[in-house]
């Protein structure tokens, strides 16, 4: 582990003492080289169980995926960056890209926690990077706004959860992970235990996002540049799924009745998201709203607590993220060409670009968990799971499904497919990195058809 | 202002906290703080300016009324128990109207509402050591008489988090903004008091550094309004790009040192069985979150459209000593993972 994460923090310093010529490129290299080593976290030879580094920092089954695509984004993130700051002086260029970094170094440091409140203080350092990424390299005016929306969202919902982990400790003595499961607070219908029970979820719930709070994701996903929409859709919002798995072995048995209009909110979130996707015209909000429709899902799979239910909260998330990331870099390379994300200035691109037409196909089918893509893998083991616990929950997800599928095929058709429009008369061939970016993307997802094992967490 | 004078009315100053230090009788304790407040009055009022006079005059009268109930709450002791002695004050009605007192001398709502008027009087400088120095004092003495009165410390606290959060979010002007910071971190200072005093000595002695480094860097900036700062990435690059995390600091995000004493602060009130107190003192922490992220967006994460058409101020060489400001950034960012240490520090 320390093995990836003092790398991780050097990294920051070849940032500043590189020479300019060379940064991008060392960077890169470096990068690609921590997430290689991370490839070794993936090796596990139990099922389940801690594999402790020390006494801080241990990883399972359930966090490795999430590490892994953690370290994995970071290449990414700079390959996709790169374009766009070309222009800038040198000193911010290497701001962005510390940014960057210990934006990884926080995330990996809040995947490995033992303890909840190391979890809680890494869950938010990785505000700070990401808030000043927003607002400082958001392109438009809106940036500011979406930058406050993300900021007090999160801890307007994080505090309580900070008062709540305090009130366990002082009555449990620990708040290790290792020792959660024996220790979970004894049942008692008094009030307060249930403000206790809403105090626990609420950060999560803000994070993944439920959809009555997810008002902060289309603003903080539009406004961010690339970078910053890559690392929130693919690592940021599992950071609240991630913490909800982990934090639902001390609520039973209060779970049994309270979670019950979180998981309808969660499903009706899927519905009314996907509904809302279907008439955007802002490509990205249209790909953010897909995050939320998804993540509900993976919210209800987790609020379930059934082993089936919390594998595939897991698949989907890491399913999602390689996803929503790769249409995210799409949309970016609509933007770079037009500067412009509305989705009608820039249709018929299959005809002009066709090789980035595949990996729009590719992308789109993989939002809408095309078989055998984990996606569908992770969305029907949340199905059954929800299935089994009420009928009519069938109704919701199916139908949530069925309007995923058309705004999936909507976003394609609508780019691709079509007469060009007239004003496009100048657009770049896709470039090189462009390509190198989505494969990088899509060629795990693929890889992960052939072995489901590796991000399927310790339930199944 | 003349050196010899300036040198004359620092060491006062000091001699006047040190007094209070080092007393165990009140009637020296009381005498320590009116040495101090006489002698930081010319330093308030030295540039002439009408605001500054009028700062110096409400400044005068709120410290002159304190230290007098001050000087009749210790007389009533003497008078009940027969002794001057600070730490024995067992009876409420002295304990009550000490503690009353001292809130007006810090400025704790709803004895606040002299502090955003005075510090916009006041240069950065002055402002620095009302915020910081004068504080120390009468910290010393509630720490020493221990008060015991539950709610009225309760009380005193919530509402300084609440009206230093609400009060700061209409201003632009700087020198109000750290006044409402000011008051809102007293306030976090005041609740733990009773429960764990060495927590509110940690989170005055955070909240010194902290405010050291942003008037320091505001005063490098030579700007009072929010609107001034804008031009601080011409000025001095490297301070506005250290800001918003000083700031965030102030706000109690974490990793930075700021969060230290808001998260010791909610663990002994959790520990106490005041939880909802505590849930409510962290959410009021975001109202003044609010107003810091203001500066923050001038100062750092926007630009504004001015046409420079000169050589940029930072290019050119500079007198400025910032050995403090860089110790002080420093220490404001980076001194979390210490709290272990620190916490035992503490507890020693």
């Amino acid at each position: 582990m320390l093995k990836i994460l003092i790398p991780s923090m050097f990294m920051l310093l070849t940032t500043w003492t590189s020479p300019f010529k060379q940064l991008w490129s060392t960077i890169l290299m470096y990068s690609f080289l921590v997430a290689t080593l991370s490839l070794t976290w993936l090796a596990m030879p139990t099922d389940t169980g801690w594999f402790y580094i020390n006494n801080y920092m241990a990883y399972d089954p359930l966090s490795s995926p999430l590490l892994v695509l953690t370290c994995w984004l970071l290449p990414l993130m700079i390959i996709a960056s790169q374009n766009h700051l070309a222009a800038e002086p040198e000193n911010r260029q290497r701001t962005y890209i510390s940014l960057l970094i210990s934006l990884q170094i926080f995330l990996i440091l809040a995947f490995s926690a033992t303890e909840m409140i190391m979890f809680y203080v890494m869950f938010e350092a990785t505000l700070i990077p990401t808030l000043i990424i927003i607002t400082r390299w958001g392109n438009q005016m809106e940036r500011l706004n979406a930058g406050t929306y993300f900021l007090f969202y999160t801890l307007a919902g994080s505090l309580p959860l900070l008062v709540a982990l305090l009130i366990y400790h002082s009555s449990m003595g620990s708040l290790s992970y290792l020792s959660l499961t024996s220790l979970p607070l004894t049942c008692s219908n008094l009030y307060a235990d249930k403000l206790w029970w809403m105090a626990c979820l609420l950060a999560f719930l803000v994070k993944m996002p439920l959809y009555g709070v997810h008002l902060w994701l289309p603003k903080a996903h539009v406004e961010a540049p690339i970078a910053g929409s890559m690392v929130l859709a693919a690592v940021l919002l599992k950071l609240g799924g991630y913490g909800m798995m982990r934090i639902m072995i001390i609520l039973d048995p209060l779970t049994k009745e309270l979670s019950y209009p979180f998981i309808i909110l969660a499903l009706w979130g899927v519905i009314m998201t996907g509904s809302i996707c279907l008439r955007q015209t802002d490509l990205k909000s249209l790909i953010a709203y897909s995050s939320v429709s998804h993540m509900g899902l993976v919210a209800a799979g987790i609020l379930i607590q059934t082993p089936w239910g919390f594998t595939g909260a897991l698949i989907l998330m890491i399913a999602h993220g390689l996803t929503s990331s790769a249409l995210f870099c799409l949309a970016n390379t609509n933007y770079e060409r037009t500067h412009s994300r509305t989705i009608i200035l820039a249709r018929g691109l299959q005809m002009v670009l066709p090789l980035m037409a595949t990996w729009w196909f590719l992308a789109s089918l993989a939002n809408l968990a095309l078989p055998p893509l984990p996606n569908l893998m992770g969305e029907i083991m949340i199905i059954t799971s929800l299935f089994n616990w009420s009928f009519y929950t069938l109704i919701l997800t199916g139908l949530g499904t069925l309007i995923t599928a058309s705004y999936s095929l909507y976003m394609f058709l609508l780019t691709q497919r079509g007469p060009i429009p007239h004003h496009l008369i100048l657009l770049e061939p896709s470039h090189t990195r462009e390509h190198l970016l989505l494969a990088l993307h899509l060629l795990p997802l693929l890889l992960l058809i052939a072995k489901p094992e590796l991000v399927w967490g310790w339930t199944a | 202002m003349n050196p010899y004078i300036l040198t004359i009315l620092l060491f006062a100053m000091g001699l006047g906290t040190t007094i209070t230090f080092a007393s165990s009788h009140w009637l020296l304790a009381w005498m320590g703080l009116e040495i101090n407040t006489l002698a930081i009055l010319p330093l308030m009022c030295q540039s002439h300016h009408p605001r500054a006079v009028e700062a110096t005059i409400k400044y005068f009268l709120t410290q002159a009324t304190a230290a007098a109930m001050l000087l009749f709450a210790s007389i009533t002791n003497a008078w009940i128990t027969g002794q001057w002695n600070l730490e024995f004050m067992s009876y409420s009605l002295p304990t009550t109207l000490v503690t009353v007192a001292l809130a007006l001398k810090i400025g704790l709502a709803p004895l606040h509402a002299w502090m955003p008027e005075v510090l916009q009087g006041l240069d950065l400088t002055t402002g620095l050591i009302l915020s910081t120095w004068q504080k120390l004092a009468p910290f010393y003495l509630l720490l020493q008489i221990n008060p015991s009165n539950t709610s009225l410390l309760l009380i005193l606290g919530l509402a300084s988090t609440l009206v230093g959060g609400w009060g700061g979010l209409n201003q632009n002007q700087l020198r109000k903004i750290l006044a409402y910071s000011s008051i809102a971190h007293l306030g976090w200072m005041i609740l733990v008091l009773q429960f764990f005093p060495s927590l509110t000595l940690l989170t005055l002695l955070m909240y010194f550094v902290m405010t050291f480094s942003l008037f320091i860097s505001f005063k490098v900036n030579n700007s009072t309004t929010i609107n001034s700062l804008s031009m601080s990435w011409s000025k001095a690059p490297i301070i506005s790009s250290m800001v918003p995390f000083i700031l965030l600091s102030l706000g109690g995000l974490p990793p930075l040192s700021g969060f230290m004493p808001k998260w010791l602060i909610l663990q002994e009130l959790t520990k106490q069985s005041l939880a909802p107190l505590a849930t409510l003192a962290a959410l009021s922490a975001l109202l003044s979150l609010y107003f810091y992220l203001r500066i923050s967006y001038a100062m750092t994460l926007t630009m504004s459209p001015n046409i420079l058409l000169n050589a940029l101020p930072w290019r050119l060489p500079s007198n400025q000593h910032t050995l403090p400001l860089a110790i002080t950034t420093s220490l404001t960012i980076c001194l979390l993972p210490l709290t272990p240490a620190i916490i035992t520090l503490l507890t020693l």
